[in-house]
């Protein structure tokens, strides 16, 4: 698997900051490199960390930040002197909320269909991993042609509904994936 | 030669930079150990610590005239330099020291009381000819009296009551048409509150700047002045930011209202550092407020473009040195702002925080003058000014100073509690203060708390915030050794060792 994806499949490693004002920052942390904010990832230098105080630094500017106060998934941080409240959420239970809000209906229109009847004979992804745009997912043979379905977002696989080996028909749902661009 | 001893009658930043000119001067530097901060900074700087024991008394020994007075007896103080706040304007207290033989650092006596009582003050800057805000002379007796006079000064006016205070009997009237009800209401309200329906009326100034200039005069009549500073930044009566010189006051009107002001306090016979207030009107016309009769918090903006040490001369003067500098010695150089930090949280009507100070980390750019009361671990009580400290920046001109401070405040950083600098940085970026277009007003009309947010610290306390959820979060999933939440760690050491 190429390198050049922003995520690795571990969606676990995917959250969700909500801001009191409804903005949302989807953070990825990766094990060795930095993190992916909104799809970008950021070079941002981590310089200091003590319980509950982290220091970075980002376009040659200083960030102070200070937990205030943690209650559940409820935080508020105290950026340079000043306090931003935040809920967050795992991938998994941002798409549960989302689901019970029924705000997510559209986004996971994201499926995947069989373009053509044929053959699934290669699986790359499991259930619950996350997938960057352009990543294969699985192979479909057809008429002795491999063909690499490859996801058109980045998202978290939520469902599978084939196996390897099984024929498909032609648009049958192959894959669901839950969007995370949006 | 035996040295001469000053006792200090302050505390935090102000009792520092006092000891400072004292050490200048060649004195002994003496201050109060308060039990309600009994380890705090100004403490190391001093020579000799006097005891206060004011844990049992009702109020600190700051605030308490007899017994600095006993103690300095006791210590054989030889001046006392009140600093601001506190007993600094108490002309008792001024008296009492002089009575028993201290050398009180600031005016007489006399002239502390008459600048205290406003009316007085008034009276005696219509004698040396100062303009005032237009006033009916004395009381109105009808509602139609206070029309006439409106009608005359123009709209808004503002109705007070003779006896008021606490904005009570005040009203504010717009137009003509609310005067009649406003008149009645004002006075019912005064009569209610203070037995006396008497009702002045004034000139009101919607966006009014306030212009102080700074004084100095010596006890064998010579005065100067040193320029103005604007101080409109303010929140009920409270400054927040201070600059000098003032971009609303030009060469001309500089000099004109400068000569005012030392006509005035060479009429009355002022000695020592002094502040006169003027408000001025949109159209730039200016007013006589008051005058303050001590050293002021907001000074070093001016000794930073004059070069003139304030508290040396003080010092000096108190000690009947002849104030050796002229009017024409004084020049204005470049520009100076002070942002005032205070413990209190600009996203919450400026509520105050006391607790402790974690660490705190002042720009370390020599040009910048810092004046703190605090370090790293000090503790802010309740018993005190919620002020810590000041950061003054220079720059050759506004725009120059404006952008200096905020490089300086970039570099300030606070743990433990909440400040101002936040809300200085917000000021000093929004376009009305970079055009010198805000009045006293425009706390209350114009500032908004999401002024202080900005896109990237909320997104860098997003990516906070879910590191310390993460670290929690990916433990409970039990694929990372309970330690330290290793996995993300990989990533803050390897940034670590590239830093």
């Amino acid at each position: 698997m190429g390198t050049s994806y922003k995520y690795r499949r571990d969606a676990s490693r995917l959250f969700i900051a909500v801001r009191d004002n409804e903005k949302r920052f989807k953070i990825y942390l990766p094990k060795e490199s930095s993190p992916v904010i909104n799809g970008n990832e950021l070079d941002i230098d981590f310089v200091e960390q003590e319980d509950f105080h982290y220091a970075f630094e980002w376009k040659g500017k200083h960030f102070q930040c200070e937990l205030v106060s943690r209650d559940q998934n409820k935080a508020i941080v105290k950026v340079n002197g000043v306090e931003y409240k935040y809920s967050l959420e795992s991938i998994f239970s941002y798409v549960r909320r989302g689901m019970i809000a029924g705000v997510v209906d559209k986004e996971i229109d994201n499926s995947i269909k069989a373009p053509m009847p044929g053959k699934i004979v290669d699986l790359f992804l499991g259930e619950g991993d996350l997938v960057n745009v352009g990543e294969p997912i699985l192979t479909l043979e057809a008429m002795k042609m491999q063909n690499e379905i490859s996801a058109e977002c980045n998202g978290v696989i939520r469902k599978i509904r084939v196996v390897k080996g099984q024929s498909v028909m032609k648009d049958e749902l192959l894959v669901e994936i839950q969007s995370i661009d949006v | 030669m035996i040295k001469n001893k000053i006792l200090i009658a302050n505390r935090g930043e102000i009792a520092i930079r006092i000891i400072r000119s004292a050490h200048k001067a060649g004195l002994i530097a003496v201050v109060f150990q308060s039990d309600r901060e009994s380890d705090a900074l100004y403490l190391q700087f001093a020579d000799e610590v006097i005891m206060a024991e004011d844990a049992n008394d009702d109020k600190p020994i700051f605030l308490n005239p007899d017994k600095i007075v006993a103690l300095a007896l006791e210590h054989q103080v030889d001046l006392l330099h009140p600093g601001y706040g506190f007993l600094s304007e108490n002309p008792d207290f001024a008296a009492l020291c002089i009575e028993k033989g201290i050398n009180f650092v600031g005016p007489s006596p006399a002239l502390i009381r008459d600048m205290g009582l406003k009316t007085v003050a008034k009276s005696m800057a219509i004698e040396a000819g100062l303009p005032l805000v237009p006033g009916s002379a004395g009381p109105v007796a009808t509602a139609q009296d206070a029309m006439d006079f409106a009608k005359k000064v123009g709209f808004p006016v503002i109705l007070k009551a003779s006896a008021g205070g606490g904005g009570r009997g005040m009203r504010i009237v717009e137009k003509p048409e609310t005067l009649e009800r406003l008149f009645k209401s004002a006075y019912d309200e005064a009569l209610a509150a203070f037995g006396n329906g008497d009702i002045f009326v004034e000139k009101y100034l919607q966006n009014p700047k306030h212009l102080e200039f700074q004084i100095l005069g010596d006890k064998y009549g010579n005065v100067i002045h040193l320029g103005e500073r604007e101080c409109s930044l303010q929140r009920k009566h409270q400054k927040l930011i201070e600059e000098a010189p003032s971009a609303s006051v030009t060469e001309e009107k500089r000099k004109e209202m400068g000569e005012l002001a030392v006509r005035f306090a060479k009429k009355i016979g002022y000695y020592s550092a002094g502040t006169i207030e003027y408000i001025m009107d949109e159209d730039g016309s200016y007013y006589f407020m008051e005058m303050n009769t001590r050293i002021q918090v907001e000074h070093p903006v001016t000794e930073m473009i004059t070069g003139v040490d304030l508290v040396d001369w003080q010092l000096k003067i108190a000690q009947g040195d002849q104030l050796t500098l002229t009017q024409e010695d004084i020049s204005i150089n470049g520009w100076a702002i002070e942002c005032r930090v205070n413990t209190e949280d600009p996203q919450n009507r400026f509520s105050p925080q006391t607790g402790f100070i974690d660490t705190i980390q002042f720009p370390k750019d020599p040009a910048v003058r810092i004046e703190s009361g605090v370090v790293s671990g000090s503790a802010v009580t309740p018993y005190f000014d919620s002020m810590i400290a000041k950061i003054i920046v220079h720059g050759s001109d506004r725009e120059q100073a404006i952008k200096n401070t905020l490089e300086a405040l970039e570099d300030f950083s606070l743990i433990g509690l909440k400040t101002t600098v936040p809300f200085c940085k917000a000021v000093l970026q929004h376009p009305d203060f970079i055009n010198a277009d805000y009045t006293t007003r425009w706390i209350d009309q114009v500032y908004n708390p999401e002024m202080l947010e900005n896109e990237d610290d909320e997104m860098i306390g997003a990516l906070a915030a879910t590191i310390m959820y993460a670290s929690e979060y990916l433990q409970l999933q039990g694929d990372i050794p309970a330690y330290a939440n290793d996995a993300l760690n990989v990533w803050v050491l390897n940034k670590r060792i590239n830093y």
